[in-house]
């Protein structure tokens, strides 16, 4: 018997259109077509995996849904309520419940806020705590959760390394109990030592607190670790999307196929075809006219280069945007 | 039969003098690349791989840095000891560098066209108007499309992956043995990560060039490399074949780094970890005879504590710097 999940996240035709400025009176002669006509769920306790390279859309789809930039279309439905036409009071409720993990440990953190600081701020700002005395023993009660000891409290940003600065980031994500944490390639700047650390952590609080994450990378086999589903992202369009298992091992769409085969193995005697794409990931301002891999799609036909294709179901909740399907 | 090595490095110390103390970045580093084959330097930040690297080219900052120590031989010569003259005919001709960041490493005001043909105007006796037609057919080899166009342009309108082509570009123009390749693909996408390393096995072979690749992607490094020396705080820790030291890896970091990886070619519940951190190169420099991964390590006791691990051949070609490799081997039947 299957447990039927509860959807936290819907988001739906999403587009985000940056303009291009130029000439003397800085008119808007183009646009940045970013994020371009998306739709994806999340459900509770679940982790979205969003992958693509840089310029595919990624970031800023997560920073739209934040409302930390403004959508230039489409709906996000968080809970039940429509994120874009919430009020004052209302977005800040329900900002308490969607928060974010940076990639950056090294410039997301306050240079001149001690850690009590910087994790404690939202609990000032919610008023979730009423002296100083409160903040700092619930921060040191989310330094011990992330496996900081409590006596870096009083320790600035420039005296952790990248990886103790990537869990305060996530103390502070934590802090206000939220639901969804979107977490924009919050292990791309570590090591590799320390990247195993955080993403064990992540899990581990996801198993704690009942987390939904929507987990942006660009790196598959972190992606495939610890995601529930997978949606792979190309110049503003998915292009993909299925349950990780499922994608690891059908993936059907012609770029999912050659990013999974361009991972080097660390593995010697691991022999594979390797798909090598040509060229570079085209400008986001002039999209290839039809689908828009086509010029790099070493399957490409006639007609991808004159339609868009639909994004559909394959059966199985696996969905693509191809052709050739 | 005996191959003739290309570059010796011999007990290489390199520290750098700053105000906070002494950081002993390359603390005693041994090892041979011969000529045509592919070296791996493997090892995350601060292990000291990227200067080695700027040792072995004279590149480095000098104050605050300093080679305190050793030897780097190329073709029998030692580099070390050379004239600013001498070197300046090496760099870029017989031993050539490319770097990580490709939009910051090139000159953003002048043409990439300008800039390769400097370095082949530097090092070869010939008119300007041949070495930009040498310059087009190496962007060619390059894979870069259209190059006849492309050498007028800066490296600001062209992206990651054909700015780190024109690097390369410029650091084979004079056909080196040896090309030292420091992160070159880190900050590429892996499709265009996946092309350029085609593209540097592929003149590696075209012009039989040898290869001293620095990286902490242990994938490319099994990729790539031939033998690898595997680095931590400023040693080498283990030095094999790279067949070896992905089957049998002897040292408690090389094991712990290759456990910890996320693979696409495998499933498990929960990813292995190195716990603690890489110790600050600062309080590390201060002076400990022990050995720089004892926090860190599963296997440490006193020994590791008080005394600098040996270098220990476990079997031909097969160096390992720690005193516990045989707890290793218990450790990793369970």
């Amino acid at each position: 018997m299957s447990v039927k999940k509860k959807v936290l996240l819907t988001v739906k035709n999403l587009k985000k259109y940056f303009p291009v400025k130029a000439g003397v009176f800085m008119r808007t002669v183009d646009y940045v077509k970013a994020v371009d006509d998306i739709s994806f769920y999340i459900n509770e306790g679940e982790t979205l995996g969003i992958v693509g390279e840089s310029g595919c859309g990624k970031s800023t789809t997560a920073a739209v849904i934040l409302r930390l930039e403004k959508a230039t279309a489409g709906k996000v439905i968080f809970e039940g309520k429509d994120v874009f036409s919430l009020k004052r009071r209302e977005l800040r409720e329900i900002r308490q419940k969607m928060q974010i993990i940076f990639q950056d440990p090294y410039s997301s953190l306050n240079p001149r806020m001690t850690a009590v600081d910087i994790i404690g701020e939202p609990l000032e700002i919610y008023g979730l705590v009423k002296n100083k005395k409160e903040r700092s023993e619930k921060v040191k009660d989310l330094l011990s959760k992330v496996g900081l000891g409590k006596e870096y409290i009083k320790h600035y940003p420039h005296e952790f390394s990248g990886g103790q600065r990537q869990r305060i980031g996530i103390a502070r994500a934590l802090a206000l109990n939220p639901k969804l944490i979107i977490a924009d390639e919050p292990v791309s700047a570590l090591d590799v030592s320390i990247q195993s650390q955080i993403i064990n952590l992540l899990k581990e609080l996801q198993d704690e607190f009942g987390l939904s994450y929507l987990f942006i990378a660009h790196n598959l086999s972190v992606i495939k670790h610890i995601s529930d589903r997978v949606s792979v992202m190309y110049l503003g369009k998915i292009v993909e999307m299925a349950d990780k298992k499922e994608f690891y091992v059908y993936p059907i769409h012609p770029y999912s196929q050659s990013l999974l085969s361009a991972i080097p193995i660390p593995d010697p005697t691991y022999k594979k075809e390797r798909i090598i794409l040509e060229g570079d990931v085209p400008n986001p301002v002039n999209p290839p006219s039809g689908c828009r891999f086509h010029p790099r799609c070493p399957k490409a036909m006639d007609i991808c280069s004159q339609k868009e294709p639909e994004f559909k179901e394959y059966g199985n909740k696996h969905f693509a945007a191809c052709h050739l399907l | 039969m005996v191959r003739e090595k290309l570059v010796e490095l011999k007990n290489l110390k390199t520290y750098f003098y700053i105000e906070e103390g002494i950081v002993k970045a390359v603390d005693g580093v041994d090892f041979e690349i011969y000529p045509g084959e592919t070296l791996g330097i493997a090892g995350e930040s601060g292990c000291g791989k990227s200067v080695t690297a700027l040792s072995i080219m004279r590149l480095l900052p000098e104050p605050p840095g300093k080679i305190v120590d050793g030897e780097i031989y190329f073709k029998g010569k030692n580099l070390l000891k050379l004239e600013p003259e001498e070197m300046r005919k090496i760099r870029g001709n017989d031993i050539s560098m490319i770097f990580q960041e490709p939009m910051t490493s090139l000159n953003p005001v002048f043409t990439v066209g300008n800039q390769i043909s400097e370095a082949i105007l530097n090092h070869k006796d010939i008119k300007h108007k041949e070495a930009i037609e040498q310059t087009v057919e190496i962007l060619r080899k390059v894979g870069i499309p259209l190059p006849e166009k492309r050498i007028n342009e800066y490296p600001h309108q062209m992206s990651g992956g054909m700015n780190q082509r024109v690097m390369i570009a410029m650091a084979i123009s004079c056909t080196p043995q040896l090309l030292i390749a420091d992160e070159p693909t880190t900050a590429l996408d892996v499709t265009t990560q996946a092309q350029i390393l085609n593209l540097i096995n592929g003149l590696k072979d075209r012009f039989n060039m040898a290869i001293m690749m620095i990286t902490h992607d242990l994938g490319v490094i099994a990729e790539i490399a031939d033998r690898v020396a595997v680095m931590y705080t400023g040693k080498i820790v283990e030095y094999a074949d790279v067949k070896t030291l992905f089957a049998n890896p002897k040292h408690p970091y090389t094991w712990g780094l290759m456990k910890s990886i996320p693979r696409i070619d495998k499933d498990v519940e929960s990813l292995y970890t190195i716990p603690g951190i890489v110790p600050n190169l600062f309080d590390f420099s201060k002076g400990c005879n022990c050995c720089g991964f004892n926090t860190r390590c599963l296997l440490a006791d006193d020994k590791c504590f008080t005394e600098e691990p040996e270098i220990k051949e476990v079997d031909e070609g097969h160096k390992v710097k720690c005193w516990h490799i045989d707890k290793l081997e218990e450790l990793k039947k369970i």
